[in-house]
């Protein structure tokens, strides 16, 4: 007799408050990722390991492109160092036509590293040390003030170089469908915008060029970028009317939508997320409405970030335990209808668990988002079960390490292998090295070549930076302090 | 509770094929998977945990400890349900 797939013998109580496992359907599997196979990266880089797709970047940029330059004369991408500053991805954007956005001085100088040159560089971020702008200054680079402090730091550099300096304003405005970042810049909305942009003017050798508007992040609603545009198109004509005469640009930012889900997000990104086209439309159409016809466009700089990577990005993880969870939400419930206490609720409760060999700690964004997670494999013990609602743990020694409250996902095993996606936005720069080493990070290129563009880490990538006091070099244990010494 | 009690909560329990469970002494409904099906058909026949044990192992791919380590924490959750 052929032995069966061996699947736990479990139970489970049908309820309508988790998915059904009879409705979750057949097992998703990515088994491959740009036509590599998942198993074979991990033999060849181990577990877990960040995998970046080049031809998913290069489709991406090129669609943003074709979506603006569509409809608008003049548009420059700037990649956003912040959203993913691995040298491998920024220059792959730098081919694809993109300068550097950056916001800081150690990202400024990574963009120079990258052979960015000072005016391909939109300077952001609301804190710029003074070395920093000056060496910002000194080459020329588009620096977007934030405050005044900043205005007063660049006017003292002018003095100091007796030259003027171009800049750009940043401003925020209310658009109606998103928390206002006021921590960005001037408010464009009660005339503070404005009054700055003609006391800079009027007091310093600063030329204020451009104005600078950054809505916010994952803006589901394309419209937001349409009332932004509006507003900053009526500061410049305001400014002019003032004697300031027509800034030569606009940088709408960033903050377009990829397709991650957020968490409680309803509906799938497929249809939540706005096209291209849906942002190019609200933002050129809008500009090129008011500007007046009589005046050149402003050329439009844009800062998008994660629409162009999260997508390009997959997190390859293993399963390291398998773990039934106790949900005392659901027993909870039950009590409310006078069901609490009773046997039932117990094994009503339980739900499938697995531990992974990642951990939150390079998943940030999971605080946020809701990555797909799919198994890198498939087998008829797999599919005999079909999909169970899971809980995903990570690897950590915490207890807030869950990757996915629930996730679709069939009965896995320890030393399955599954991938997580997208999660090339943000990640990685925010990753933080916690407990385990951070893992190696390939690109795949379109001929399906596999690049190693970051090692794992070791030991001393993470004590190197230490320093041991000499009364410290000893392990021995010291009798001052009453111990014992060791032998 | 007396073994004659927990046959007939055994008993009581309606099964179909494709592991759908339902106690009518609670009206709860329940999903068991494959080999927990058949577990609770053999218990619903009086077959022993040793014997439960030995059919998974013989009519599966797998080893027997695994199965012994799953069938405990499968009786567990019968025991809380008040079936055993």
């Amino acid at each position: 007799m052929n032995a069966q797939p061996y699947v736990a013998p479990t139970i489970r109580r049908v309820s309508q408050t988790t998915a059904n496992p009879q409705r979750l359907g057949r097992v998703p599997v990515m088994d491959m990722i740009d036509g590599v196979p998942v198993a074979r990266l991990i033999a060849e880089h181990g577990s877990p390991l960040f995998v970046f797709s080049e031809s998913n970047l290069r489709e991406k940029i090129r669609a943003a492109r074709l979506a603006f330059e569509a409809v608008y004369p003049d548009v420059t991408f700037a990649w956003s160092y912040k959203t993913n500053y691995l040298n491998a991805i920024c220059r792959v954007f730098h081919q694809e036509g993109s300068i550097a956005e950056v916001v800081s001085g150690f990202e400024y100088e990574k963009a120079r590293h990258n052979g960015i040159p000072g005016h391909d560089i939109i300077f952001n971020g609301p804190w710029k040390s003074v070395e920093s702008l000056r060496r910002a200054v000194a080459e020329g680079a588009m620096i977007q003030v934030d405050n005044r402090d900043e205005i007063v730091a660049l006017a003292r550099l002018a003095e100091e170089f007796q030259v003027p300096i171009e800049v750009g304003i940043r401003v925020h405005v209310d658009t109606g469908t998103h928390a206002v970042w006021s921590k960005f810049g001037f408010n464009a909305d009660d005339g503070e915008a404005l009054r700055m942009m003609a006391w800079t003017r009027e007091n310093t050798r600063l030329k204020i060029r451009g104005i600078h508007c950054h809505v916010g992040t994952f803006m589901l609603d394309s419209g937001a970028y349409a009332t932004a545009a509006k507003a900053v198109v009526e500061l410049a004509l305001a400014a002019e009317a003032a004697g300031g005469g027509l800034v030569e640009y606009l940088n709408l930012g960033g903050g377009f939508a990829s397709h991650a889900r957020l968490h409680g997000q309803y509906l799938p990104p497929e249809q939540a997320t706005p096209s291209f086209d849906d942002y190019a439309g609200a933002i050129c159409s809008t500009i090129k409405q008011l500007w007046p016809a009589a005046s050149k466009l402003p050329k439009l700089y844009l800062e998008t970030g994660r629409a162009l990577v999260d997508e390009a990005g997959y997190l390859v993880s293993s399963v390291v335990a398998v773990k039934q969870r106790r949900m005392h939400d659901a027993t909870a419930a039950l009590a409310a209808y006078g069901k609490g206490g009773v046997a039932t609720a117990t094994v009503s409760s339980r739900r499938n668990a697995v531990v992974l060999d990642a951990g939150i700690n390079i998943l940030y964004t999971t605080a946020w988002y809701q990555p797909s997670i799919y198994p890198a494999g498939t087998s008829p013990a797999m599919t005999a079960a079909g999909m169970q609602p899971t809980t995903v743990y990570g690897c950590l020694c915490m207890n807030i390490d869950v990757i996915r409250e629930e996730a679709a996902l069939p009965v896995l095993k320890a030393g399955d292998a599954v991938v997580m996606h997208p999660v090339g936005a943000y990640n990685i720069t925010q990753s933080m090295q916690f407990i385990a080493y951070r893992p190696a990070v390939v690109m795949i290129d379109p001929e399906r070549r596999v690049h190693l563009i970051r090692r794992r880490e070791v030991l001393e990538d993470v004590q190197g930076p230490e320093h041991m006091p000499d009364y410290l070099a000893s392990t021995r244990q010291s009798t001052a302090a009453g111990g014992r010494l060791d032998p | 509770m007396t073994l004659e009690t927990d046959l007939i909560r055994l008993g009581d329990l309606m099964l179909n094929d494709r592991g759908f469970v339902f106690d009518p002494n609670t009206g709860e409904s329940y999903q068991v998977s494959a080999t927990g099906l058949r577990c609770l058909r053999g218990l619903q026949r009086g077959a022993t945990i040793e014997d439960l044990v030995a059919d998974l192992v013989a009519t599966h791919d797998v080893e027997r400890i695994t199965v012994r380590c799953d069938m405990d924490a499968f009786l567990w959750d019968l025991k809380q349900l008040g079936w055993l």
